[in-house]
C-alpha cells in the first residue's frame, strides 16, 4: 500500500496513470469514431447501431462509470501535473526559445484538453442526454429520424459544425502528443522506435481529428 | 637532511610490510575522529569517501558548486595500470620503471613503486564503481598506448577518462554525503591552514556566497588542491585551480618541494589573441595515429596541403626512431618549441607545428578515426572553426600539470605533522616528469589505497576530538584573512586582476617555461617583487567582501600566485642541471638534449619558508635508488 | 582577424533575495575568434575599470567537460549552437550590431544566487539519493571478472556523458530534470555492477528529484536539443521503465 502511494504521489507514477487512462480514452474514441462512420450507411443503419449500443444496459452503465473514472482521473492528475510544472519555473525567459522548431503540442496539451473538457460536456448535452424523439429529429422531409435526425440537423447548422470540427482540431492534437506520449512515458521505445513513433502519433492524430470532421462536412455538404 | 620514512626491505615488499605494521585505530574509535579533506578531485573525492566508508568523520570543502566540477574532471586520455591484459609483457615493476625514467630519475623509488602496485587495485575499484571503460567486442576491457611507453596498459572511457574516474569517485562521495559521515561544504575556499604548536589542526574558509570567514578545526587535514599551473596565467588548467591552499600551508610552515618541475604538453591548441583566457589540450592519445612535422623551409608560405611529402620534416620520427611519436611530453614539447624558434612555425602566429592524421586515416578510414577521437576532433573544429580530419591540426605547448608540489614523506604526510597532501598538490611520485595518464593513477592511488591506511598510523598516536576553534590561533588567521580582503578592496586602483595575472604569467612563461637560463631567471626575481609591490597598490577590485564577488576571489588566488612565483624561479635557478620537465639552456647535451647532473642533484629541493622576500631555506632529501640503473634517459 | 560590436542585454541580481532586472551593456570591437565566456571577460574587465562590479557567471574549465558554465543566450541555453557548452560557443557565430539577451536557468529548483549564477546544488541531493553503485573502496573484485558486453558499455558510457550543467531543466518548459536523472539511472543500471541497487536507485533518485520541486516531464525532448552533450530523451525512457517495474514489486 505505501509502495503504491509513493508510485501515484511521483512525478512518472502520477503521469503513467495518466498514460493509461489516455490510453482507455482513445481507445474509447476509435470505438466511438468507429460507430460513428454509420452515418454514412444512411439512418437505418446508424439508429440500429445506437439502438444495439442501448441495448447493451445495465451493463454499458459499467462501462460508462469506467470511463467517466478514467477520464476524471486523467483530468485531476494532470491538473496537478499542470499546477507543478507552474511553479516549477514561476519567472520566465525574455526571450523564449527560437530554434524550437517542434510542434509544441505538449505545450497545448493544457489548451486542448480545456477544449476537450467543454466539448465533452457540451457533446453529451447536445446528442447523449438530448431528446432523440423531438423536433430535432424530423428532418426536412418531415420523417422523424430519431438519433440521425438529431445528427443531421445539428450539423446542418454551419456554426455547430465549425464548433465541432474545431473541437475535433483539439482531440487530434491532443492525441498526436498523447499517444507517443504513453509509448515514451512506460517506457516502451528504445532508440529506433521513438521518432517512428512520433510520426505514427501525429499521423494517428490526424486521421481521427479528419475521420470525425469528416461527418459534419458530409451532412453540410453531401447531404441533401 | 629530510626523513623520507621509506621502509627498509626489498622495493617489492616495501609497501606490503609498512602495512603490516602501520598503527591501526580502533574501528569503534574512528568515529570521533574529525577529518578535514580540501578539494574534491580525484584524490580528495576518492579519499574522503574512503575514510568515511571506514568510519571517520569527514568535512570536505570544493570551491565549485558541486564537487563533480574539480579538475580532474578534464582530464581526457586515461589511465595506467599494469593489469598486462594485451599481453605485451607488462608488469608492475615495468609501469615502476616507466614511470621513474620518464620522471627523468628525479622521483623516489618506493612511491613510485607502491604506485605501480595499486595501480591494478585501482581499475578494479573503478569498474566496480561502475566507470564506463572502453571494452572489445569480447565484453573485456580494451587498453591503448600513450605516450613514453611500449606497451598498452592505458585504461580509457572515450575522450573522458577523467570525468568518468572522477563521477565515480564523486558519486562515492555523494554516497557517503547522504549517509550523513561527510559533510561537503561546496563554494567554499580555504584561505589559510592553521597550526597549532607545529601540528595541523584546522583551515580557515571563506563562503564564496556570503562572504563569511570561519575556522574548521580536525584531527587532521589532507590537502588535495591540485596544482599551480596557472601562475602562467595560460595553461591547461581550469580557471580557478589555484596555489593559495599549498602556499598557505607553506607559510605555516610546509615545505615545498621541487616547485620548479611543471610539465609542458604538447598538444594544445595554439594561443589566438591578447584576450585568450586558457588553453585547451588535445589529448595525447592523438600522436598514437597523428604525425608531427613542420615544413623543412623556414616561413614556407604554402598551406600544409601543398607541401610535398619530402618537403615536410617529421622531426620526431627523424629524431627518435624507436618512440617517434610517441615521446614523452617534456620532448615533444622541447622539439616543437625548437623547431618554432628555427623559424619553422606554422599557423598564423608561427607558435605551432602541424599534427596530421592524413596517413592513419588513409591507412584506418575516417571511421576508426572518429570513433577514436571523435570527440577531440570535435572540439578542435568548434573552437579553431577548422575541420582536423581535411587538414592538419596545428598544436603547441602548452603549461598543464606541475610535478613540484607540498613535500611529504612516504605516509603522505607534510613535514607538519597531521598535513596530509595528495596527488598533483604533492611532489612525490613524477620526479620532473609525468607521462601520460599518470596523473589519474596517482590522484586515486593516494585517495583509495594510501591515504586511508598512512593516516590511521599518525591518529592512532594523537588524541581524539578536535581543538576549539575559539584559541588564539584560529582566532588570528581569521584575523589575518579579513585583513587581506579589506585590504584588496581598499586598493581601488587603476589596473584590474587578470592585468596582474597575465603580467606574471607571461613573465613566468618567458623566463621559467620550456627552457631556462640563469640570466631570464634573475630577471625574474627581480621582476617578480615589483609586479607584486604594484599590484598591492594599484590592484582594483570592485564590490564588497560580504557577498559573492569573483574579483575578489581572483586577487586573493593571484596574491598567492604572486608570491608562489618567485619560490618557483628561486628553484628553478637553483637547480642547474636540466631535468624532465626544468630544461636548463647552461645543461644540455651536444645535440641539445636535456642533460643532467646526477652527481650534485641527485635530490628533492624542499624550501622552508623564511618570509616575504627573504632566501627560502633549502632542505635537501637524498633520492636513493636501489633498483634502477640512472642512465641518460634515451627515446632515440 | 574580424571584429563585431555587439549590445548585451544581461540580467542582474545582487542576491537570491533581491529582485533583478536587466541592464544593457555595449561589447565593442569583440574578435570574433573569441569564445563566449571570453568575450564576458572582456566586457568585465571593461565594466571593472570604469569602476563597475562586473558580471558574476560561473565557469571554470572552459573546455566544455565540468559543467560550470552556462546560461540562456537569446532563449536558448548554452546559446544557439548544437551541442556546445557555453565556454565551446565561439563569436564567429554572431552578427554585427546584434542584441544579446543573457539570462541565467530558471527554475524554482535552481534560485539565482547571483546575476547569471543559479544553485544547483539539487543535482548533488538527487545524486546523493542513489546514483552510485556501493561497491566500498576495496571491495572490488577483479576487472576482468565482469565483462560486459561493448554495445552495452557505450549505452552506459553516452549516458555518462552527462556534465550535470543544468541546460535539460533550463530548456524544459516545466524545467524537469528528468534528463538529468535518467542519465544517471541509465549509466548505472545498464551495467551488471549497477543492477544490484538498481529499484532503490531508481525509486530514491526520482523521490528526491520530485521534493526538490522540478517540473514533470511532457515529452516535448527539448531537453535533448539543448543538452551540449547530446545526452538522448530514450533515457528518459529507460528510466519511466525502471521506475514502473521498481514499483511494482
Amino acid at each position: 500500500m505505501n509502495q503504491t502511494s509513493t508510485y501515484q504521489k511521483s512525478s512518472i507514477g502520477k503521469k503513467q496513470i495518466v498514460a493509461v487512462t489516455g490510453l482507455i480514452l482513445i481507445l474509447f474514441v476509435c470505438g466511438h469514431l468507429l460507430g460513428n462512420l454509420f452515418i454514412f450507411v444512411g439512418p437505418e443503419a446508424f439508429n440500429h447501431y445506437a439502438a444495439k449500443l442501448a441495448g447493451l444496459r445495465p451493463g454499458l452503465y459499467v462501462v460508462e462509470a469506467g470511463l467517466t473514472i478514467m477520464f476524471v482521473v486523467h483530468l485531476m492528475l494532470t491538473l496537478s501535473i499542470a499546477h507543478e510544472n507552474a511553479a516549477a519555473r514561476p519567472v520566465k525567459y525574455q526571450v523564449s526559445n527560437p530554434g524550437a522548431s517542434k510542434t509544441h503540442s505538449s505545450c497545448l496539451m493544457p489548451l486542448s484538453g480545456s477544449v476537450l473538457l467543454i466539448f465533452v460536456l457540451w457533446h453529451l448535452w447536445d446528442f447523449t442526454f438530448s431528446n432523440h424523439d423531438g423536433l430535432r429529429s424530423v428532418l426536412s422531409d418531415g420523417v422523424n429520424y430519431g438519433l440521425y435526425g438529431v445528427v443531421v440537423n445539428s450539423f446542418k447548422d454551419p456554426l455547430h459544425s465549425i464548433l465541432y470540427i474545431l473541437s475535433m482540431a483539439a482531440v487530434g492534437l491532443h492525441l498526436s502528443h498523447g499517444l507517443q506520449s504513453v509509448v515514451q512515458t512506460f517506457g516502451l521505445s528504445d532508440g529506433k522506435f521513438l521518432p517512428v513513433m512520433k510520426k505514427i502519433s501525429f499521423v494517428f492524430g490526424f486521421s481521427v481529428a479528419a475521420i470525425f470532421s469528416a461527418i459534419p462536412m458530409y451532412v453540410l455538404f453531401v447531404l441533401k | 637532511m629530510l626523513n623520507s620514512k621509506i621502509p627498509s626491505g626489498p622495493l617489492k615488499d616495501k609497501w606490503a610490510n609498512h602495512k603490516d605494521h602501520l598503527k591501526l585505530v580502533n574501528p569503534a574509535n574512528k568515529r570521533k575522529y574529525n577529518v578535514i579533506v580540501v578539494g574534491t578531485g580525484l584524490a580528495g573525492a576518492s579519499a574522503a569517501a574512503s575514510l568515511s566508508e571506514m568510519g571517520y568523520q569527514v568535512d570536505t570543502f570544493c570551491m565549485q558548486d558541486s564537487a563533480r566540477r574539480a579538475h580532474s574532471i578534464s582530464a581526457q586520455g586515461g589511465i595506467n595500470a599494469a593489469k598486462n591484459y594485451p599481453n605485451d609483457g607488462d608488469s608492475i615493476y615495468r609501469l615502476f620503471y616507466d614511470t621513474v625514467k620518464g620522471g627523468d630519475f628525479r622521483s623516489r623509488e618506493a612511491n613510485v613503486y607502491r604506485l605501480a602496485e595499486v595501480s591494478n587495485q585501482i581499475i578494479d575499484q573503478c569498474v566496480a564503481q561502475g566507470v564506463p571503460f572502453a571494452r572489445e567486442y569480447s565484453g573485456y576491457l580494451d587498453n591503448r598506448s600513450f605516450g613514453g611507453a611500449q606497451v598498452s596498459r592505458t585504461f580509457y572511457a572515450r575522450g573522458q577518462t577523467g570525468q568518468q574516474l572522477l563521477l565515480g569517485a564523486y558519486s562515492a562521495l555523494m554516497k557517503e554525503v547522504g549517509r550523513g559521515s561527510v559533510t561537503l561544504h561546496t563554494r567554499t575556499e580555504i584561505l589559510d591552514i592553521v597550526v597549532i604548536d607545529g601540528v595541523a589542526r584546522g583551515v580557515i574558509t571563506r563562503n564564496l556566497i556570503s562572504g563569511e570567514i570561519a575556522s574548521f578545526a580536525a584531527d587532521a587535514v589532507v590537502l588535495a588542491t591540485g596544482g599551480y599551473s596557472n601562475v602562467f596565467y595560460l595553461s591547461t588548467n581550469a580557471k580557478a585551480c589555484n596555489v593559495t591552499a599549498a602556499w598557505r600551508a607553506h607559510k605555516r610552515g610546509a615545505f615545498f618541494a621541487n616547485p620548479c618541475y611543471t610539465q609542458i604538453h604538447p598538444t594544445c591548441i595554439p594561443v589566438h589573441g591578447e584576450y585568450q583566457s586558457k588553453l585547451t589540450l588535445m589529448s595525447e592519445s592523438l600522436r598514437n595515429d597523428g604525425r608531427v612535422w613542420v615544413p623543412k623551409k623556414e616561413g614556407d608560405p604554402r598551406k600544409a596541403q601543398d607541401i610535398p611529402e619530402e618537403e615536410r620534416d617529421y622531426y620526431l620520427e627523424r629524431r627518435y626512431p624507436s618512440f617517434g611519436n610517441l615521446v614523452p611530453r617534456d620532448l615533444a614539447s622541447r622539439n616543437a618549441k625548437m623547431q618554432c624558434d628555427e623559424g619553422k612555425g606554422v599557423g598564423p602566429t608561427g607558435q605551432a607545428v602541424y599534427l596530421d592524421f592524413e596517413e592513419a586515416i588513409g591507412r584506418l578510414g575516417e571511421d576508426v578515426i572518429r570513433a577514436r577521437y571523435g570527440n577531440l576532433f570535435d572540439m578542435y573544429e568548434s573552437i579553431t572553426a577548422e575541420n582536423p580530419y581535411k587538414q592538419p591540426m596545428l598544436i603547441f605547448p602548452a603549461l598543464h600539470y606541475t610535478m613540484g608540489g607540498l613535500w611529504v614523506d612516504y605516509n603522505l604526510m607534510s613535514n607538519l605533522p597531521g598535513l596530509f597532501v595528495l596527488g598533483e598538490a604533492n611532489f612525490s611520485d613524477h620526479g620532473a616528469n609525468r607521462l601520460g595518464a599518470s596523473a589519474l593513477m596517482q590522484g586515486l592511488a593516494d585517495g583509495y589505497f594510501v591515504l586511508p591506511y598512512t593516516i590511521g598510523d599518525y591518529l592512532a598516536g594523537v588524541p581524539s576530538g578536535r581543538t576549539a576553534t575559539d584559541s588564539d590561533e584560529f582566532r588570528q588567521a581569521e584575523k589575518e584573512a579579513e585583513e587581506k580582503i579589506e585590504t584588496l578592496l581598499a586598493i581601488k586602483g587603476n589596473k584590474t586582476v587578470d592585468d596582474f595575472h597575465r603580467e606574471l604569467g607571461k613573465l613566468c612563461w618567458e623566463k621559467c617555461g620550456m627552457s631556462r637560463d640563469e640570466q631570464g631567471l634573475k630577471e625574474a626575481l627581480q621582476k617578480i617583487p615589483e609586479i607584486r609591490d604594484e599590484f598591492w597598490k594599484n590592484v582594483n577590485v570592485p564590490g564588497s567582501g560580504r557577498d559573492l564577488n569573483q574579483s575578489l576571489e581572483r586577487a586573493g588566488r593571484v596574491a598567492d600566485f604572486l608570491e608562489f612565483a618567485e619560490l618557483m624561479v628561486n628553484d628553478a635557478l637553483y637547480r642547474k642541471e636540466s631535468c624532465g620537465g626544468h630544461f636548463r639552456e647552461e645543461s644540455k647535451t651536444e645535440e641539445g638534449e636535456a642533460l643532467r647532473d646526477d652527481k650534485n642533484f641527485t635530490h628533492v629541493a624542499a624550501w622552508e619558508f623564511q618570509g616575504l622576500n627573504k632566501e627560502p631555506q633549502l632542505h635537501k632529501e637524498a633520492l636513493e635508488f636501489e633498483t634502477v640503473q640512472l642512465t641518460q634517459r634515451s627515446y632515440k | 582577424m574580424k571584429t563585431i560590436n555587439l549590445t548585451l542585454q544581461i540580467w542582474r541580481q545582487k542576491d537570491a533575495n533581491s529582485t533583478g532586472q536587466f541592464e544593457s551593456y555595449p561589447a565593442k570591437d569583440i574578435d570574433t575568434a573569441m569564445s563566449f565566456l571570453e568575450m564576458l571577460d572582456v566586457v568585465n574587465e571593461r565594466l571593472t575599470k570604469e569602476g563597475k562590479e562586473p558580471v558574476a557567471f560561473d565557469h571554470d574549465c572552459r573546455e566544455g567537460i565540468c559543467g560550470m558554465c552556462g546560461a540562456v543566450v537569446n532563449g536558448q541555453p548554452h546559446g544557439h549552437i548544437k551541442a556546445t557548452t557555453l565556454c565551446q560557443l565561439h563569436m564567429r557565430h554572431f552578427n554585427d550590431g546584434e542584441t544579446i539577451v543573457i539570462e541565467p536557468w530558471r527554475s524554482t529548483a535552481f534560485p539565482v544566487t547571483k546575476d547569471l549564477i543559479v544553485d544547483r546544488t539539487a543535482f548533488d541531493r538527487i545524486i546523493s539519493a542513489g546514483g552510485f553503485i556501493s561497491a566500498k573502496t576495496g571491495s572490488a573484485p577483479e576487472a576482468s571478472a565482469i565483462s560486459i558486453q561493448q554495445d552495452k558499455a557505450e549505452l552506459s558510457m553516452d549516458a555518462a556523458s552527462c556534465i550535470g550543467c543544468g541546460a535539460c531543466v533550463a530548456s524544459c518548459p516545466n524545467a524537469s530534470a528528468m534528463l538529468f536523472t535518467s542519465a544517471k539511472v541509465s549509466h548505472l543500471n545498464l551495467l551488471p555492477q549497477g543492477r544490484v541497487e538498481a529499484k532503490d536507485r531508481v525509486t530514491n533518485m526520482v523521490k528526491q528529484m520530485d521534493e526538490e520541486g522540478f517540473g514533470n516531464c511532457s515529452n516535448e525532448y527539448l531537453c535533448e536539443d539543448a543538452c551540449p552533450k547530446e545526452i538522448s530523451v530514450v533515457n528518459i525512457a529507460r528510466m519511466n521503465k525502471e521506475f514502473r517495474t521498481a514499483s511494482r514489486s
